[in-house]
């Protein structure tokens, strides 16, 4: 029997100490209670003054007590179900599990055929998705872009509507207003079989987006209240671009976005106790020279890495940001950018990592660069995943069976182990010079292309239902109407 | 008997060597001529063996377990297909050249080519070069495979060669050679008849030199 024994079951990161998160924590709240948000919604100006809040005019300042009393609310941990029920797309959310999907919004594309920027449209939706679906370890599916061969209006619509057949893992959806939302939900509870077997097993998150600094616009608010009363797990997740829309330290971006986050989640929880609130934030650098918001900026990593920290100090998941970079094309600075941040965020346990995918700062989406991450994230989840120890892996027994110049090959331990204990790659090349040579001396770049174009030829994702078939027909032609009239 | 045929070659297939020695005799049992058993049962799941791990859909280690599944099979086979008087794919006399302390790719390259039907004389390690000229003498293999993994015994390969070609025995056999430091242009230059980058393509290589591949 072994006594007072520890064991690290992956690799262990952290950045900040105890006492370093108490004082975000404490000036998250402090900026909550003393400075507030202009909050432009009147009817959740309300709701907030009857849960406890100050309101003078637009600014609301909410007391300490009341966003402990709305952390304690959430929950740490929930799951979000795939829509047909197949266990391996469901995502756990919890401590220690991180998660990985693409992002929302980019006006470009990178087309699977001709392999150049383009304007995104409607049909790489269900093309992204259907990737998204095959790749092993992307978890959940958002479209790289916002749709731009449709009416402005109903580009979330059309988004959502192409994604939902193509993938059964959960999807984050984005949308523009409460009307779009209403179509959204009403397509996937159509699946899931009503709104009380949706609330049972959702099948997809409610993204909003409030704006820094310090704002909580109409929109995102008027979107959060329907996801509250509908039950819908949200994100709420501002952009503070550090030096132009938040301090330029990183403590400073880190208590910002906190703020701007958990307004959302006090009304949330006014709305709807124990609805699954997950806190977040594009955090990263303006580029003085270029004055882009950076997605490769080693600050983003950094700044997320210290947000997942203070969500987890305050019990809340969070939405993580890695997988993207600044590069215009499928090259080393991708690959290095991407991963880097990949690597980082599996390390500090972000719940849902979204922006896998985004090339150019969010300006384009690539598949490639979805493809290429989903093998960055598979080598970095065998790193967390760390040393097992234990008599069987420390194999004493069988070194001894061996012993001096023998080999392993063929010890029945090898073969129970060799493919869990191993990672194999699916796009990095170990083939030696001549095999290599033989097929075609293929760069990283080829191999991603490759691969998706693989997948777009073979892989079929479950299909929806009929009755959700319908829905879908349903809600696009009411929304075609919608635009008509207006 | 197509149905026994296929599972002797799905038995080496998932590396089942448990259950060989029963197929096979079934098989006699039923009448099947030896070689019919050895071609369209056990070399078909071989085959698919070797190009499923070309694909990357197999890993050495269950290579190895099917090369053993061959082999129990081979174990009941062998002497009927000796007295019906057919010859084995062909025999190899395998070893690490001298000054080389390494065995695992020479015993990958061996445990393979048994699993591939030949019969495997192996040395083992740091081999003087007269040991090799000994065993092409009494074995009369039709392959000898040389193995080093270092660059400073690769050079050892050349002199087993020469010793090979001053006892007048060069032509009788086929030489192929291989570790890691090894290429096709050093394999040329030192007078080999081919090299393999790696086990399964050793077995090719051997294969392919007693007219098989």
């Amino acid at each position: 029997m072994r006594t007072n024994y520890r064991v690290n079951s992956g690799t262990r990161f952290q950045m900040l100490s105890q006492d370093q998160l108490q004082e975000l924590f404490e000036g998250t709240l402090h900026l909550l209670e003393v400075t507030g948000l202009d909050v432009y919604h009147d009817e959740a100006r309300d709701i907030l003054k009857k849960a406890g809040a100050w309101v003078d005019g637009r600014r609301v300042c909410i007391p300490p007590y009341l966003v402990r009393r709305s952390l304690a609310l959430a929950p740490r941990s929930f799951t979000l179900y795939a829509r047909d029920g197949n266990p391996r797309h469901d995502i756990h959310i919890g401590p220690g599990r991180a998660h990985y999907g693409p992002g929302p919004t980019c006006p470009n594309f990178v087309d699977v055929d001709t392999l150049e920027r383009r304007t995104f449209v409607k049909s790489d939706v269900e093309l992204v998705a259907r990737v998204v679906d095959a790749l092993p370890n992307i978890d959940f599916c958002e479209s790289l872009g916002t749709v731009g061969d449709v009416h402005h209006q109903l580009a979330a619509t059309y988004e959502f509507a192409g994604m939902f057949p193509q993938t059964s893992k959960p999807i984050v959806a984005w949308s523009y207003n409460w009307q779009d939302s209403a179509d959204i939900h009403q397509i996937a509870v159509a699946e899931a079989g009503g709104q009380a077997a949706f609330e049972r097993r959702p099948n997809y998150v409610h993204y909003c987006e409030p704006l820094s600094p310090l704002v909580s616009t109409f929109e995102a608010i008027d979107k959060l209240i329907f996801a509250a009363r509908h039950r819908v797990p949200l994100v709420f997740t501002p952009c503070p671009i550090a030096g132009g829309t938040a301090p330029v330290t990183a403590a400073g971006v880190i208590v910002q976005a906190a703020a701007e986050s958990w307004i959302g989640l006090v009304l949330a929880e006014a709305i709807q106790p124990g609805l699954p609130f997950i806190t977040g934030g594009v955090l990263s650098v303006l580029d003085m020279n270029t004055m882009i918001l950076a997605y490769g900026a080693p600050e983003l990593s950094l700044c997320m890495a210290g947000l997942t920290e203070l969500a987890h100090f305050a019990g809340l998941p969070v939405w993580q940001t890695g997988g993207c970079t600044d590069a215009k094309t499928l090259d080393e600075q991708a690959a290095i950018e991407g991963s880097l941040s990949i690597f980082f965020s599996e390390l500090s346990g972000g719940d849902l990592c979204h922006d896998v995918g985004y090339m150019e700062s969010a300006m384009t989406g690539s598949v490639f660069q979805l493809a290429m991450m989903d093998e960055a994230i598979g080598y970095s989840r065998r790193i967390t995943r760390g040393i097992e120890v234990n008599d069987d892996t420390l194999a004493v027994s069988v070194i001894n069976h061996v012993g001096p110049n023998g080999h392993y090959l063929r010890e029945p331990h090898t073969r129970r182990h060799f493919k869990s204990e191993f990672w194999y790659p699916n796009l990095c090349d170990r083939h030696n010079f001549e095999e290599w040579d033989m097929l075609g001396r293929t760069k990283m770049r080829d191999r991603a292309v490759a691969r998706v174009h693989d997948i777009l030829a073979s892989h079929q994702p479950s299909p929806i239902k009929p009755e959700t078939e319908r829905a879908i027909r349903a809600v696009l032609e009411a929304a075609e109407e919608r635009v008509k009239e207006g | 008997m197509t149905e026994l045929y296929q599972r002797l070659a799905t038995a080496i297939l998932e590396g089942n060597s448990g259950k060989m020695p029963g197929l096979v005799q079934k098989a006699l049992d039923q009448g099947a001529a030896p070689k019919d058993i050895l071609d369209h049962g056990m070399v078909v799941g071989m085959n698919e063996v070797g190009s499923r791990f070309k694909r990357g859909e197999m890993f050495v280690p269950e290579v190895l377990m099917s090369a053993e599944a061959m082999q129990a099979g081979l174990k009941v086979l062998r002497p009927h297909l000796a007295s019906a008087g057919v010859k084995l794919v062909g025999r190899i006399v395998i070893g690490t050249v001298k000054g080389d302390l390494h065995d695992i790719g020479k015993n990958l390259v061996g445990m393979m080519c048994e699993g591939a039907g030949f019969e495997v004389i192996d040395l083992g390690f740091n081999i003087e070069p007269e040991k090799f000229v000994e065993a092409i003498k009494i074995h009369q293999p039709d392959v000898v495979g040389l193995s080093a993994l270092l660059t400073t015994t690769m050079r050892a390969m050349g002199h087993t060669i020469k010793s090979i070609e001053e006892a007048g025995l060069r032509d009788r056999v086929k030489i192929m050679v291989g570790g890691a430091p090894v290429d096709a242009e050093f394999a040329q230059r030192i007078g080999a008849d081919g090299y393999g980058s790696n086990a399964p393509a050793g077995v090719e290589l051997a294969r392919r030199f007693v007219g098989a591949g």
